[in-house]
């Protein structure tokens, strides 16, 4: 994560001292502006914090803002995206981020970039982040164990080309053998999606798609089978 | 009806017209040789900038594309593998696994005592099983050089074969090999290996949906592809060499039944969902000549519900030269065994649909000289695609034949071996061929779906496209399924490997030795 420039800290600092806002409301912030009292939204298991007076700019000297790039689950920024974001939530991205296409994706209030999406980009993560939010595929999958975009796609923001590596995905559901065992068939061993006849090393995205449905590829010759899979269509 | 020559000089001036007024633009616009207002791309203009530039791209990951990115690649050409499916590999990697070559390095056809052959001999049988609609020169390229191309991918790519050959319809000699493993992946393996050997890996979810070039002038080259990927367009510049490595068109219904109308979509089909042709259209597009569309065959022998040519529809296929039967559910021989694919697949056909399924019958002691594997069958028979029994009778009854007709036709066959002859459909009988008198024996239902495009765009054997008039179109190559005229009227099995690598290496070493 980029640390915060001093500079910046500094900034906020002087904004804090030089012009208090409303009650309850801290300038250029992203949270204050819809929640008057920040910590009236808190979980209720969170420990008793004053943080919460400065804003976001509070909330991240504890929470990594989660663009680290590392796959974990249960960060903190998947969990705000988690209830704010969806259909009748927060209307786009521009409520909590600067949005400047091709120079700049950050935070109202923080000095923070964590890229520079192009307007394409930034159309379909609005779609995606929906999607993650709300569909029934293996995104939705994600983002009910906490794991949001950079849990698959890594440091920079997602472009539209972007695809997950099965390494990636290794990383929690891995090693491949496991999944195999997972998924064996006691009748037919070599009827097995985790190794099939089109080699172990196939993309784990033949099949899980994260955005749109999920659809078992070996029926597409195999008519057949009946093979399930997380994230189908409804 | 216009005349042809009519029609030829109205299209030149139709180019030569594109050409000029691409010219008046600054020479912006690409060539588009659809009709007005019918086709997306007839307001296209070149692309300005490119967003990959590269030496050769391949477009497609099979036997043929594998070989050629190899070859480039190899070669010091900075060389993109592009395949528009999330699995590389095709219809090879799904394929029988036959592989026809007159010789190996273990020379097994002289170590079996299976007869003489020779590439003059495998050639010969290219033309006549083909009906002699090939171009001599294109087939003969491929009977000379697939000794070569096995061990190929043998030594450099590890790949293993059955210690058999196997004597394959309408092929004269024994020299069909099959694939350990049973499958084409066998040699896409193997390539893959060869392939990352010399740097380079098909990139996945690639799908080309344009090739640029600016006119039809015979001086003028491809350019380059726009690619689909992910929710991107790209555009890709080819320095040196476009090569078209894509595959046929059989899981396009629409486009087989435009050159072949029989073939609706009751016919199941072999193929893997991306064989599609629409390289073959771009190609044409662009100026490509084509032959022999209407050349598509069915594999006779596949899965009766899903048309899956798993292993177990390899076995009827390797079978006739060792005494395999083929039966009608009313237990009665209905071809000659050693008939070509075509034959073997319209003789199912002319006996209408309620005959279908149809069978072959075999026995244990054929299976491993046919190329077949004992694990193989135990998996076949507890997935349910072999049925087996001790005797004939039972077999019958277990494939629901009716017994005494199978019994019979069994008897008949087994005393033709005996007398050398076979008066019914005059097969020729051979030593190799093994009467069925003892078993365990088996059984395994086929029919016939569609399988392999003969015909596609015209090439000559340096592997360059050749345009509607007849000039080599510059920097475009093809090779394999996307090709047309090596197999005229009908593929012998087993020819395809062979045809792919042969030509999928030469596509790829002119591609990146030509200048940029």
């Amino acid at each position: 994560m980029p640390k915060l420039h001093p500079t910046a800290i500094a900034f906020c600092l002087w904004l804090a001292v030089m012009m208090p806002p409303a009650i309850g409301q801290v300038a250029n912030d992203p949270c204050s502006s819809c929640h008057r009292d920040l910590s009236s939204v808190l979980p209720k298991d969170h420990p008793h914090t004053q943080a919460t007076a400065s804003g976001l700019s509070g909330c991240l000297t504890c929470h990594s803002s989660g663009q680290r790039g590392e796959a974990v689950s249960n960060p903190f920024s998947s969990r705000l995206h988690l209830v704010h974001v969806g259909e009748k939530k927060a209307p786009d991205c521009t409520s909590c981020h600067v949005v400047i296409p091709g120079k700049q994706f950050g935070l109202i209030g923080q000095n923070i970039s964590w890229d520079a999406p192009k307007s394409d980009d930034l159309a379909a993560m609005n779609d995606i982040a929906v999607s993650w939010a709300t569909s029934s595929f293996t995104d939705h999958l994600h983002a009910k164990a906490s794991v949001d975009c950079a849990g698959c796609h890594g440091k920079s923001v997602p472009r539209l080309d972007d695809t997950v590596e099965n390494q990636r995905c290794l990383t929690c559901h891995g090693p491949i053998e496991k999944l195999a065992e997972k998924t064996q068939n006691p009748d037919f061993p070599k009827r097995n999606p985790h190794a099939s006849h089109l080699g172990s090393d196939i993309a784990c995205t033949v099949c899980h798609h994260a955005h749109q449905a999920s659809v078992v590829y070996c029926n597409n010759c195999h008519r057949q089978w009946t093979m399930k899979i997380p994230g189908a269509a409804d | 009806m216009v005349d042809k020559a009519d029609k030829d000089i109205s299209r030149r001036k139709l180019l030569k017209t594109a050409t000029i007024g691409s010219i008046a633009i600054g020479g912006a616009t690409a060539l588009n040789m659809a009709a007005p207002g019918t086709a997306h791309a007839i307001v296209r203009q070149l692309p300005t900038t490119w967003d990959e530039t590269w030496d050769v791209i391949v477009i497609g990951s099979g036997f043929a594309g594998l070989s050629a990115a190899a070859e480039a690649n190899g070669a010091g050409a900075k060389t993109v593998m592009l395949e528009k499916m999330p699995t590389y590999g095709g219809n090879s990697i799904i394929n029988g696994g036959v592989f026809a070559a007159w010789d190996d390095k273990w020379h097994y056809r002289e170590k079996l005592n299976l007869g003489t052959d020779s590439p003059e001999q495998h050639f010969g049988d290219f033309l006549r099983g083909g009906d002699y609609y090939n171009i001599p020169e294109l087939a003969k390229t491929v009977a000379f050089g697939a000794v070569d191309a096995l061990n190929w991918v043998v030594d450099d790519g590890g790949a293993e074969i059955r210690p058999t050959v196997t004597r394959a319809g309408g092929h004269t000699a024994y020299r069909t090999h099959a694939a350990k493993s049973g499958s084409g992946r066998e040699y896409t393996e193997a390539l893959r290996k060869i392939c990352a050997k010399a740097g380079i890996a098909p990139t996945l979810n690639s799908e080309v949906s344009w090739i640029w070039r600016a006119d039809a002038d015979p001086k003028s080259p491809v350019l380059g592809v726009e690619v689909k990927r992910g929710r991107r367009v790209l555009n890709l510049k080819a320095e040196k060499g476009l090569v078209l490595a894509s595959g046929g068109f059989a899981r396009n219904v629409e486009m087989r039944m435009a050159h072949f109308p029989l073939l609706t979509d009751e016919y199941n089909c072999t193929n893997q969902p991306g064989a599609t042709g629409e390289i073959h259209k771009y190609a044409q597009a662009v100026g490509a000549d084509t032959l022999q569309m209407n050349f598509i065959q069915l594999y006779p022998f596949a899965e009766p519900e899903t048309g899956l040519l798993d292993a177990m529809a390899v076995y009827p296929f390797n079978g006739p030269g060792y005494g395999i039967l083929y039966v009608t559910k009313e237990g009665k021989r209905f071809v000659n065994e050693l008939e070509r694919r075509d034959v073997c697949a319209f003789a199912q056909i002319k006996l209408g649909k309620s005959a279908k399924p149809t069978f072959s019958i075999f026995s244990d002691a054929m299976v491993v000289p046919m190329g077949g594997d004992p694990e193989e069958v135990q998996q076949g028979l507890k997935n349910g695609r072999f049925v087996t029994a001790n005797t004939i009778a039972e077999l019958a009854d277990k494939a629901k034949i009716p017994a005494a007709t199978l019994v019979d036709t069994v008897n008949k066959h087994n005393q033709y071996l005996k007398d050398g002859k076979d008066p019914e459909f005059n097969k020729p009988i051979t030593k190799a061929m093994i009467s069925l008198d003892k078993g365990p024996y088996y059984a395994v239902a086929q029919w016939p779906a569609v399988h392999f495009c003969m015909g596609g765009l015209r090439i000559n054997a340096k592997t360059e496209v050749i345009d509607v008039f007849g000039s080599p179109i510059p920097k475009l190559y093809a090779a394999g399924e996307v090709t047309g005229g090596i197999h005229g009227s009908n593929r012998l099995g087993s020819n395809s490997i062979p045809t792919c690598i042969v030509y999928g290496r030469i596509a790829g070493r002119a591609a990146a030795a030509r200048n940029a």
